[in-house]
């Protein structure tokens, strides 16, 4: 399984790819302090009140981001490959072709799991850090909070892991990145979006139902895949 | 267990219609089984169905002595293929995609990449991109790519397609290569028998997912013997002639105005000379050969259903 997954490292830059989520940590964070900055006490309607509201308010954005990316290494790892029809290729080397595929969505499902938990990490860490010389925020920052974001930060890095297979089974039946992507962003939408302070990621029990509904669905499609005709 | 391929009834229907029905097959170890029918007989869709790329809904397989069954992978180790168009990672080099295949393949030895990029001429150009290849050039890369593992059986799906001649010929030296020093069995499909005649031992013929016949070519070349063809306004007179007069029996008259003459012990000119001295009139007088288009074409004829409408001999 390693060596599959090293195979398909082989095949694309992914040097790029750590770049890119390297920049999307920045942006987020500068996107975060931006808040922290204009809003901070000054505002009468503040984005967050305490720390916990930040520490969530950066969960949504980071799972939001890391979805959509995810959906895009998988349009690149396993779309692509229907599309250009290289799966021909892979379908017919003396490798199973579900470990060929386990190995493809495996690589996404981890990357995008340790980097929402990475990205949740430094960025959180990050605003308590500058929040401990500014102190917009007056709550005690409790180890409890810590822990209790802890958990939650967990429970959505699964759910975003799993959600993002869901573009994918929609992508796949028209063997379109567009698709993919498109509505990776769609569900993002509707998940993350927030409305008056309440966004539907943030009650645990939605991301992780939406990755668990990512998980199955993907299964349902590739269930089958060793009697499938191919090219 | 001299086959390396054996199919029995094998056969796949997308939905009401058959693509591919009844096919016996047998490719022996070591020959060069040229795999011949025009565009759409089937021959990709049985290529990819040894290959497991498709799945039969009728017959068996065997491959190496060993039927295949759903999710049988191992004999994929001993099979280098390319279907259709190549498809490579194009944004890899030539050589990466080999190095990939490799390990895929677990047959990963670098100097059989190097040697098989060396057979289809492409050393040189390895470090660049696939994507710059020109068609001629991938159609290369894709039997460098199916022979750099060293298989016992390869899979070539019009190999010969984009390719000028000078390459063509450089591939059927290869193809007889592989034959003879590593002891391949090749099974190449063409829709132009004037492409694999050349090279093949056996020839099977596929038309409309039917394998018609499967014949030897030392066969073919027997029942493709040289004839004289006479062209004649008076052929009732020229037929008496040959017979009466000459003592020849094995002719055939072809139309309304042509003879042709097998096995004649007399050379053309003692043959136009005999003619003309008993008064027949000559228009033309040709040595020709009952050429293979010929005889394959009569074959398909009568795989359609039809009598073949003139046999050879008589």
């Amino acid at each position: 399984m390693l060596h599959l997954i090293k195979l398909e490292l082989k095949k694309g830059r992914f040097s790029a790819y750590v770049w890119g989520a390297l920049l999307a940590y920045a942006l987020i964070a500068a996107f975060m302090m931006a808040i922290y900055f204009t809003e901070g006490t000054a505002s009468e309607e503040p984005a967050f009140r305490n720390y916990a509201e930040m520490l969530r308010g950066i969960t949504t954005i980071v799972c939001a981001t890391f979805v959509v990316y995810a959906a895009v290494l998988l349009a690149k790892l396993v779309v692509n490959e229907f599309r250009d029809k290289t799966i021909s290729l892979l379908f017919a080397y003396p490798v199973s072709r579900k470990k060929i595929i386990l190995a493809k969505l495996s690589m996404v499902f981890c990357w995008t799991f340790a980097n929402v938990v990475l990205a949740n990490a430094v960025v959180g860490g990050l605003l308590i850090a500058i929040n401990a010389r500014l102190g917009h925020l007056s709550d005690p920052l409790t180890a409890r909070i810590l822990y209790e974001h802890g958990i939650f930060v967990l429970m959505q890095a699964f759910g975003a892991a799993g959600t993002c297979l869901l573009p994918l089974v929609l992508g796949l039946r028209k063997k379109s990145v567009a698709t993919t992507v498109a509505s990776s962003i769609l569900i993002v939408i509707i998940v993350c979006s927030n409305n008056g302070g309440f966004s539907l990621s943030n009650v645990v029990a939605v991301p992780v139902s939406l990755g668990l509904l990512g998980i199955l669905g993907t299964y349902m499609s590739f269930r089958n895949i060793d009697r499938v005709d191919v090219g | 267990m001299t086959d390396i391929i054996r199919t029995r009834l094998l056969g796949k229907g997308y939905g009401a219609a058959d693509t591919v029905s009844g096919v016996n097959m047998r490719v022996k170890r070591g020959e060069i089984y040229g795999f011949l029918g025009p565009n759409g007989a089937g021959k990709s869709t049985v290529m990819k169905m040894l290959l497991g790329l498709v799945k039969p809904t009728g017959g068996e397989i065997e491959l190496f002595g060993e039927r295949l069954h759903d999710g049988s992978i191992e004999h994929l180790k001993r099979i280098g293929h390319m279907i259709e168009t190549p498809v490579f990672y194009e944004k890899l080099t030539a050589e990466q995609n080999l190095e990939l295949h490799a390990e895929y393949m677990g047959y990963y030895n670098k100097r059989s990449i190097r040697e098989a990029l060396d057979l289809v001429q492409l050393l040189g150009v390895e470090g660049k991109p696939v994507k710059q290849f020109s068609l001629g050039m991938k159609q290369r890369l894709g039997i460098a790519r199916a022979i750099s593992t060293r298989p016992e059986l390869l899979l070539l799906d019009e190999p010969i397609n984009g390719l000028d001649p000078e390459g063509i010929q450089v591939m059927r030296n290869l193809f007889r290569r592989l034959r003879d020093e590593w002891g391949v069995a090749l099974l190449i499909s063409s829709h132009l028998l004037s492409e694999i005649e050349q090279v093949a031992d056996t020839i099977g013929v596929i038309q409309g997912g039917r394998l018609i016949r499967e014949v030897s070519m030392d066969a073919v070349r027997e029942s493709t013997a040289a004839y004289v063809e006479i062209v004649t306004t008076d052929s009732v007179h020229a037929a008496f002639v040959l017979s009466e007069r000459l003592g020849i029996a094995n002719f055939k008259q072809v139309g309304e105005r042509t003879i042709r003459i097998y096995d004649s012990k007399l050379t053309q000119e003692q043959l136009s000379k005999a003619l003309i001295v008993n008064e027949v009139p000559i228009h033309s007088i040709n040595r020709r050969h009952h050429t293979l288009e010929d005889y394959f074409f009569d074959m398909i004829k009568g795989g359609e259903g039809h009598a073949a409408s003139h046999q050879a001999g008589a």
